[in-house]
């Protein structure tokens, strides 16, 4: 493991984030987080801690109550977003694609920002720009039978594919994976994370995903997050992650049906902050 | 030995209430219902409905002695029939007529004419017949009624290209997540509501003042009424579309007219193309009625015909809709299981 991965110049800076719903229950509060250029980073944490949120809060789709995001230096606003948008890919749970519209469609969709509007509306792509696509849905195990086919006709595991074909398309700096492999069986979901990594890794992409599989975020993590109740409270690398940690994390004050709302803390484990 | 489960005796359980099913409110709301029906029914005057279709029907089974709704319906069929199929036009009054040409299924015919006719003399009114050559067609008046048809068509078909073409713009500013700010979503709902408030028959009429008779009135009149239709429920539709693929856009910065390109409209073509094909299907119907306004078409025809008492020449037109109708329901029903 390069040390630069782990402790190298941060590409994204999460400075005193917090987000509170209108309804005033807290989704993510005071989060301090850097990720180092090209670092595969793991978010875990049961459902409901905030790891959509943070993982939207870096592209704008969320926008924080407290603090501040920074992409490679650029504070997120609503001046610099659009432009930082086109170097932020997403890769969702449940593959986000055009389920009507081809499989060769949906990849040239994630050139959207970039391309010009009636090339946009008529379809007509530059021909570097559809060897591209052909180029990524290779890379990603796809055949040239599938470029005409309806995405929504392919399977969960193909759709992802070509999710992830589509967040490549503009060679992104970072890559938001939401729960990648969350509907997707546990031989696929391994070959998908290990596109993702070997993609991230050759283009020297920073990827923020988060999962569900204990298993998996060891294995293709260089670091793992641990978060709960909007809250930070592991943050290490995979050997560091024990089976304590993963029970602190998951069980913890919450295990039982609580009597009051116990803070992390009252946990009794050691806890690793920023 | 199976055991019964105990049924909890009544107001032993303080938290669960399951009650039943109606209720006095239940009732109430019936009985306003029958009033409404009641006092409504009334003024549109059902009750009279009822009363002389049933004497028609008594009539007709020979029971009752006279019926007013048989004894006018009867007086119209007479007049009706039977329908008007060919035409002829005397040859004197045709200009560029080529005897030796003549248009094909057509003869020439000498008739007898009997005229009454003043003598100066005596000025009384004598009978004078003369003879007249006449170019005889057929189904002379069937050829121009069909023309006709055709050019209702091609009213339909154009009307329907308009609303297409003019909602389209509509939707986008109606639909609330789409629409650059308030004002303008307002705006497009409110001329939606507009265009939708006003019938076509209505707004043919001041077309035709505007554009003059012919059918540029009637394509105009359908293709307005029909895009606040089209705009509404495209607008409902981009609303309510599949918010993933737009997130998924959203998220990499691809601005909102890409977005809908290619987040929306894909997942809404098939709606899309049914409530278009509907409307095309209503405009073809719609066509018939609105030359009756002047507005071209078959209904000018149709008018024409009934204000100077040709009733069989109306007759001939209803049975032409009637085909003409039939044929469409029958084609759009194939086209629309081959789409779906």
């Amino acid at each position: 493991m390069p040390d630069r991965i782990l402790k190298g110049e941060a590409m994204i800076h999460f400075d005193n984030l917090g987000k509170a719903w209108p309804d005033g229950t807290k989704a993510l509060s005071d989060i301090s987080l850097h990720i180092p250029r090209g670092q595969f980073c793991v978010i875990l944490g049961p459902s409901g801690a905030g790891k959509s949120t943070l993982l939207r809060a870096v592209n704008g789709l969320m926008h924080p109550t407290q603090g501040q995001v920074r992409i490679d230096g650029t504070a997120l606003t609503h001046a610099t977003q659009k432009q930082l948008r086109r170097r932020i890919a997403m890769i969702h749970q449940h593959f986000n694609l055009t389920s009507r519209l081809s499989v060769a469609a949906n990849v040239l969709s994630g050139l959207l920002p970039v391309v010009s509007t009636p090339r946009a509306l008529t379809g007509w792509f530059r021909s570097e720009h559809r060897r591209k696509a052909c180029g990524l849905l290779q890379r990603v195990g796809l055949a040239p039978t599938h470029l005409k086919r309806r995405a929504g006709d392919l399977s969960g595991g193909q759709q992802q594919r070509v999710g992830i074909a589509r967040a490549f398309m503009l060679d992104p700096e970072v890559v938001l994976a939401d729960e990648p492999v969350a509907s997707l069986d546990p031989k696929i979901s391994r070959d998908i994370l290990t596109l993702i990594r070997d993609a991230a890794r050759e283009h020297n992409t920073t990827v923020l995903c988060s999962l569900h599989q204990i298993d998996l975020a060891r294995e293709f993590g260089d670091r793992i997050v641990g978060m709960r109740d909007g809250k930070i409270v592991f943050d290490g690398t995979p050997a560091e992650f024990t089976d304590e940690r993963v029970s602190a994390l998951y069980h913890g004050a919450h295990w039982e049906d609580p009597p009051k709302k116990a803070e992390p803390e009252a946990a009794g484990f050691e806890l690793a902050h920023v | 030995m199976q055991k019964p489960i105990p049924v909890p005796a009544p107001g032993s359980q303080v938290h669960w209430h399951l009650d039943a099913p109606y209720s006095l409110r239940h009732l109430l709301i019936i009985a306003a219902i029958l009033i409404v029906l009641i006092l409504t029914g009334q003024r549109t005057e059902m009750d009279k409905m009822v009363m002389m279709t049933t004497e028609a029907a008594g009539k007709l089974l020979g029971v009752a002695d006279d019926s007013q709704v048989v004894r006018g319906l009867s007086r119209v069929a007479t007049s009706m029939w039977p329908p008007v199929l060919g035409e002829t036009e005397e040859i004197s009054r045709l200009p560029e007529f080529k005897r030796d040409q003549l248009p094909i299924l057509s003869r020439i015919e000498v008739q007898e004419r009997v005229e009454q006719r003043m003598n100066t003399e005596t000025l009384q009114l004598e009978p004078h017949s003369e003879s007249v050559e006449v170019l005889v067609k057929p189904v002379g008046y069937v050829v121009s009624v069909f023309i006709k048809m055709i050019e209702t068509l091609e009213i339909a078909l154009w009307g329907t290209i308009i609303a297409v073409i003019l909602s389209a713009p509509l939707a986008y500013f109606a639909a609330r997540n789409y629409s650059p700010n308030q004002a303008s979503y307002t705006a497009a709902r409110g001329f939606i509501s507009l265009l939708r408030s006003a019938p076509e028959l209505i707004v043919a009429l001041f077309l035709v003042l505007a554009y003059g008779f012919g059918p540029i009135a009637g394509v105009l009149a359908l293709g307005l009424h029909a895009a606040g239709f089209l705009g509404k429920f495209y607008a409902e539709d981009i609303e309510n579309a599949d918010k993933k693929p737009q997130e998924a856009l959203e998220a990499i910065g691809a601005g909102k007219l890409k977005t809908l390109w290619y987040g929306v409209v894909p997942q809404v073509l098939p709606q899309y193309i049914a409530y278009t094909a509907y409307i095309l299907d209503r405009n073809l119907r719609m066509a018939t009625v609105i030359g009756l306004v002047g507005a071209g078409g078959i209904g000018q025809e149709l008018k024409g015909r009934f204000d100077m008492f040709q009733y069989g020449h109306v007759m001939t037109i209803l049975i032409a809709i009637f085909i003409f109708v039939f044929i469409l329901d029958q084609l759009s029903a194939r086209i629309r299981n081959k789409l779906i």
